[in-house]
């Protein structure tokens, strides 16, 4: 093991010189991007090697040996940074921020991994000590066995919970929408205050509001169905309306000014110039309330009573048992899989909402 | 005289109603009869399953005398003392890492949201394990480094010093949400902004504070409000990981309100909690709505 | 000619891109939208309280797991035994809140399985019905029964539920660890000094100084920090349904806590125990399994536990010393079966209740679940055949004279949560037992006199409204 860091150290300093090598004797543009792939790996894993010989020096003591060494590596470390990044068209902040971003997202990682390497065991090995991060062999027939675990059955509820996220994001972007262009938009006395009405809605706890709202459902006859759980979203929510309305606010104003001139309505002003303009906005919002109906937990513990109806949150309590013990390794498996979907959706649609639209091709127009 | 209004007026007030009006009908389908009710439940004794009680100030009265409440709401505006500001920069700060051209950028953007997607359940597992002093995998790497120091990692879950730091960290995992409406707003800021600013010689600090800051405000300003609402009302993952927690270290504010409202079956109680904590929220909303109104720019300011 | 062939390619992509937006359209629609769509619409068409001709009662119990089985069988055997009605058991979890909300909403199931503990709260409240008259028509009787099981199923002189699995709590101790520290594996300590002296023996410690098995500590396992008190003579409530909770013996109880937290160190039993959770119970890594903890106090159910992780282990089991003049102290617990108001067939639900309560559904629902039965009748077969080796032992302690339980009153659930927080207090050398149990008795009792107030405000209204009249 040792044997292997001292040739890999050795390895990414030749790297490091091969580099700075090309890049002084070629300009053809395929040699410096090897040699910038080289620099960086040489780099990279200098700083891991770097970091690694800081632990043991406060884990074992120092000794002349290590202290040297570390020195040695830190400057060769920084030195080549500098000169290698003043030559070469390598941006120092950039790399800078490629680093933080990247330790950050193992950091940010970490319970998930934990989550899946979970799902891999078998029951007992979950919780042994010191903590294993892969048991070999890895168990992927958890995957196949949670689908249908003890009442537990995912095609269906998964059909149900889509169906919830689907009718409620359709009427959180339609219903927010609107009332975030009347909070934004157009001037009138009292706008404000019924803003803030709105937003103090928002300021009252769960626990109190459970009791009368379920009269309220029970009084409609909706309990026992899903219509509590996607109608209320055709009437707008609080945080959306608000977060639109951010959005909607820093749309310039000569752009409905013009299409008022040209004789259209409020009405046609949103439809047709504020709600494309607003793309982004209205796609944060559908993911936002996609993601809360997906996950929802307590909505459906407290309406659904039919087994048959359950959504996927509620239906990740049968993983769990009070006397019996829980199998760790299915509830993580199935977790894994309930958590699927909504990554698939996000990774499709950050592009276009992130991307967004910038205001600059639209101004002076 | 007060209430003579033009008609250009009348009209704007009819069209800004009609917009309105999903959030009107659903206000008196759904919010106003629990919101109405919640402040009668206040002012009575009410058992849920019994007719209520009037039973007049009382509630308010005792919760003035309950040292529980104050322990709970103590925990809860520490919590939200040390986890707003936290939470806010660092998602401002992964949104304006992640919005340089960094390789594989959409990717990593996803593992930063990535965490906001577990639901609760398993997350709260996930973080009994992790902050598990003994199997944990955090003071599995804590404890190496503190050897030296004469020290080790704290009893996180155990020790009524440690509990709100988990919690802390536990909520820092999640910025994803907040960190994306900044990545959003910061994509509408127009480049050449930047370019230009960079052709007078203006200095990476003054590029932040001059031209970042100000023109993703209302983000800004939104992810303040709902964050100072969320961690005032914060409850799903102390009450599934916690309970109370060593030494009620751990009982925030709606905990007290659902244990009132489920577990002591008095919902008058719970209700009156409920409103003193709305006034508080209120308070420092529209405190924190002032302060930003000197901060906040819109495109349509003079609208 | 080329842009041509460019125009025709882009259009041929656009329409094949609408086509399989209308295929996904159509296939989502059909496969998700509609069947729940229907269900939203036609609701009452789905719903039925008919199977099969039958009628149909909805059974809400928490179990899930062996133990969600074992009443299964219980509910198939009816279910076959009869073709009148048809029982139909869902899992819930909260089912504490789930049952209240739907009571509170007139929409309650017919049936539920609630712990002993949520019952005085319902029934003071009116959401139980009331089963003395089902219970006298189905000739079940008090007698038949254990007296604490029965008794928990009473509130105010009225029967409200009926148990079904019961449970009561022992010393349980490693007979390896015994011999190695030279103690007799087969003389478990009898009175509370021999336990903490024996607990002395059996800890070790490793070259650091810290701890690496303890022989007992109060803190562990942590599921009933609010009962010390029964073992040292103290009780919660007294005869006339005071509340008590600062009375000597709950305070001797807290300090026998403190000296431990004391004698041991605080730091060293902190840094023992952390991570000792309810997340390492179920798992081989249980402490008492891995012989970390020589002795503890847990319920009947450890054995299933220990068969299923660690059936190498040598154990025992003992009644938990107590102070002079009392033996045989045990805590007893029970889940109960309770038919709420407004349930749509109580009658039928009940005629459920009354199959389950006959010796042979008993003994089969307790046998599967590992636990004894709250029966005074036990066939010989029960015992010969039960997997749990010491269960005997369980039943003798739930028929001792000092048998405890909780206080069967509304309050109690604040109380457990308020002795929990003293404990907690007491153990974190933060205060002195009796400050910790004056302060959490003037808490409930505040919240008690509070109750009073309201009491008075209610029975005037009503006055006024008579007098009116």
């Amino acid at each position: 093991m040792l044997y292997a860091l001292i040739i890999l150290m050795f390895l990414s300093l030749a790297a490091i010189v091969a580099a700075f090598i090309l890049l002084k004797h070629s300009d053809k543009p395929q040699i410096k991007k090897l040699a910038n792939t080289l620099f960086l790996c040489g780099e990279a894993y200098l700083l891991f090697h770097v970091l690694h010989l800081i632990i043991s020096i406060i884990q074992y003591g120092v000794s002349d040996f290590s202290v040297l060494l570390t020195v040695g590596e830190i400057y060769v470390l920084v030195q080549s940074f500098a000169e290698y990044t003043k030559r070469s068209r390598l941006r120092r902040k950039l790399i800078i921020a490629h680093a933080v971003v990247i330790i950050g997202s193992i950091a940010f990682l970490f319970p998930l991994i934990w989550m899946v390497s979970t799902a891999l065991k078998l029951p007992g090995q979950a919780m042994s000590y010191p903590p294993k991060l892969i048991e070999f062999p890895m168990r992927f027939e958890n995957f196949k066995t949670c689908l249908n675990y003890q009442g537990f059955q995912f095609n269906l509820y998964a059909r149900n919970t889509l169906y919830l996220c689907i009718l409620s994001v359709l009427g959180t972007i339609l219903s927010s929408s609107l009332v975030a262009y009347g909070f934004s938009r157009i001037k009138w006395r009292g706008r404000d205050f019924c803003f803030y009405l709105t937003l103090a809605t928002m300021m009252i706890p769960f626990p109190v509001y459970m009791i009368p709202l379920f009269r309220l459902f029970r009084l409609y006859n909706w309990v026992g169905t899903f219509k509590p759980l996607w109608i209320p979203a055709f009437f707008s929510s609080a945080f959306h309306v608000f977060l639109m309305r951010q959005f909607f606010m820093n749309i310039p104003h000569d752009l409905s000014e013009a299409a008022f001139m040209d004789g259209a309505g409020d009405f046609r002003i949103y439809w047709s110039v504020i709600l494309p303009l607003a793309k982004p906005v209205l796609l944060v919002v559908g993911l936002f309330q996609f993601l809360n109906t997906w996950n929802d937990f307590l909505g459906p513990l407290i309406y659904l009573s039919d087994q048959k109806r359950y959504t996927l949150s509620l239906g990740l309590q049968f993983f769990q048992s009070q006397h019996g013990g829980t199998d760790w390794n299915l509830l993580m498996a199935a977790s894994t899989l309930v958590i699927i979907p909504i990554v698939i959706l996000f990774l499709c649609t950050q592009k276009t909402f992130l991307r967004g639209m910038t205001m600059s091709g639209l101004r002076g127009g | 005289m007060i209430f003579k209004i033009s008609h250009a007026e009348f009209c704007n007030i009819k069209k800004g109603l009609l917009f309105i009006s999903p959030w009107i009908i659903g206000m008196a389908l759904f919010v106003g009869y629990p919101i109405v009710a919640s402040i009668y439940y206040s002012f009575t004794d009410f058992s849920v399953l019994l007719p209520p009680v009037g039973i007049g100030f009382q509630n308010y009265s005792d919760l003035l005398k309950d040292d529980l409440f104050w322990k709970s709401l103590n925990n809860t505006l520490l919590y939200a003392a040390i986890s707003l500001p936290l939470g806010l920069g660092l998602s401002l700060f992964l949104a304006l890492f992640l919005n340089q051209p960094i390789k594989f950028r959409d990717g990593f953007r996803a593992v930063y949201f990535l965490p906001s997607l577990v639901p609760l359940i398993p997350l709260a597992i996930l973080w009994q394990w992790i902050f598990n002093s003994r199997f944990g995998i955090l003071n599995g790497i804590l404890n190496p480094l503190l050897q030296p120091l004469q020290a080790s990692a704290p009893n996180w879950l155990e020790d009524p010093m440690w509990t709100k730091p988990a919690l802390v960290l536990t909520r820092l995992w999640g910025v994803g949400a907040s960190m994306i409406i900044f990545l959003a707003a910061l994509q509408e800021v127009p480049k050449e902004l930047y370019e230009s600013a960079e052709i007078d010689g203006v200095t990476h600090w003054r590029k932040f504070f001059n031209i970042t800051l100000p023109l993703i405000s209302p983000a800004i300003y939104f992810n303040l409000i709902v964050g100072i609402i969320a961690s005032l009302q914060f409850f799903a993952v102390p009450f599934v990981m916690l309970g109370r927690g060593p030494a009620d270290s751990s009982y925030f504010f709606t905990m007290y309100i659902y244990d009132a409202a489920f577990k002591y079956l008095r919902m008058g109680y719970a209700s009156a909690m409920a409103w003193l904590m709305f006034i508080l929220t209120l308070v420092l909303t529209i405190l924190a709505s002032r302060v930003s109104s000197r901060f906040v720019h819109y495109e349509t300011d003079n609208l | 000619m080329p842009q041509l062939k460019r125009k025709l390619n882009n259009q041929f992509i656009y329409f094949s891109a609408i086509v399989l937006a209308g295929i996904i359209t159509l296939v989502v629609l059909t496969a998700v939208i509609l069947p729940c769509l229907a269900f939203d619409l036609f609701p009452s068409y789905f719903r039925s309280d008919i199977h099969e001709g039958r009628i149909k009662i909805e059974y809400w119990e928490k179990w899930t797991g062996f133990e969600g089985e074992a009443m299964q069988k219980v509910i198939d055997k009816f279910n076959q035994s009869q073709s009148r009605i048809w029982v139909e058991k869902r899992p819930i979890s909260r089912i504490e809140q789930r049952f209240l909300v739907s009571v509170a909403g007139k929409n309650p199931p017919d049936l539920a399985g609630l712990q002993a503990f949520m019952i005085p709260n319902f029934a003071e409240k009116g959401a139980l019905k009331s089963l003395d008259e089902l219970a006298s028509e189905f000739n079940i009787k008090k007698e038949d029964y254990l007296s604490v099981f029965w008794d928990m199923g009473v509130y105010q002189n009225k029967l409200y539920a009926l148990p079904t699995t019961p449970a009561t709590l022992a010393l349980h101790y490693n007979k390896r660890l015994f011999r190695e520290a030279g103690l007799d594996p087969d003389k478990p300590p009898r009175t509370l000094d021999e336990l903490d002296s024996m607990a002395e023996k059996l800890t070790r410690y490793n070259n650091k100084g810290k701890i690496k098995t303890i022989g007992f500590t109060p803190s562990y396992p942590g599921w009933w920090l609010w009962a010390w008190g029964f073992w040292f003579g103290g009780r919660l409530t007294d005869e006339k349904g005071r509340i008590t909770m600062d009375d000597a013996g709950n305070v001797k109880s807290l300090v026998w806590v403190q000296n431990y937290a004391r004698k041991y160190g605080l730091v060293r039993l902190q840094e023992f125990e952390g991570g000792f959770g309810r997340l390492l119970f179920a798992s081989p890594q249980n402490p008492f399994l891995t012989e970390q903890v020589a002795m503890e106090l847990q319920g009947v159910w450890m054995f299933n536990f220990i068969d299923k992780y660690n059936p190498k282990l040598e154990w025992g089991v003992a009644p938990f010393p107590a102070v002079e003049g009392l033996e045989n102290v045990t805590l007893a617990d029970c889940d109960d079966l309770v038919i709420p108001t407004d349930a749509p067939h109580p009658r039928e639900a009940f005629e459920f209740i009354s199959f389950v309560q006959q010796q042979e559904n008993m003994e089969l629902l307790c046998m599967e679940q590992r636990k004894f039965s709250p029966l005074k009748k036990v066939s010989e077969d029960f015992w010969i055949k039960h997997p749990h080796p010491y269960i005997k032992l369980f039943y003798e302690l739930a028929e001792s004279p000092n048998a405890k339980t909780q206080p069967m009153i509304p309050m109690f659930q604040q109380m457990r949560e308020e002795m929990n927080s003293a404990f907690s207090e007491v153990w974190l050398l933060k205060k002195t037992p009796e400050q910790a149990l004056e302060r959490v008795q003037n808490r409930i009792h505040r919240a008690w006199e509070s109750q009073k107030r309201v009491e008075e405000a209610k029975s005037k209204s009503q006055n006024s409204r008579l007098g009116k009249k």
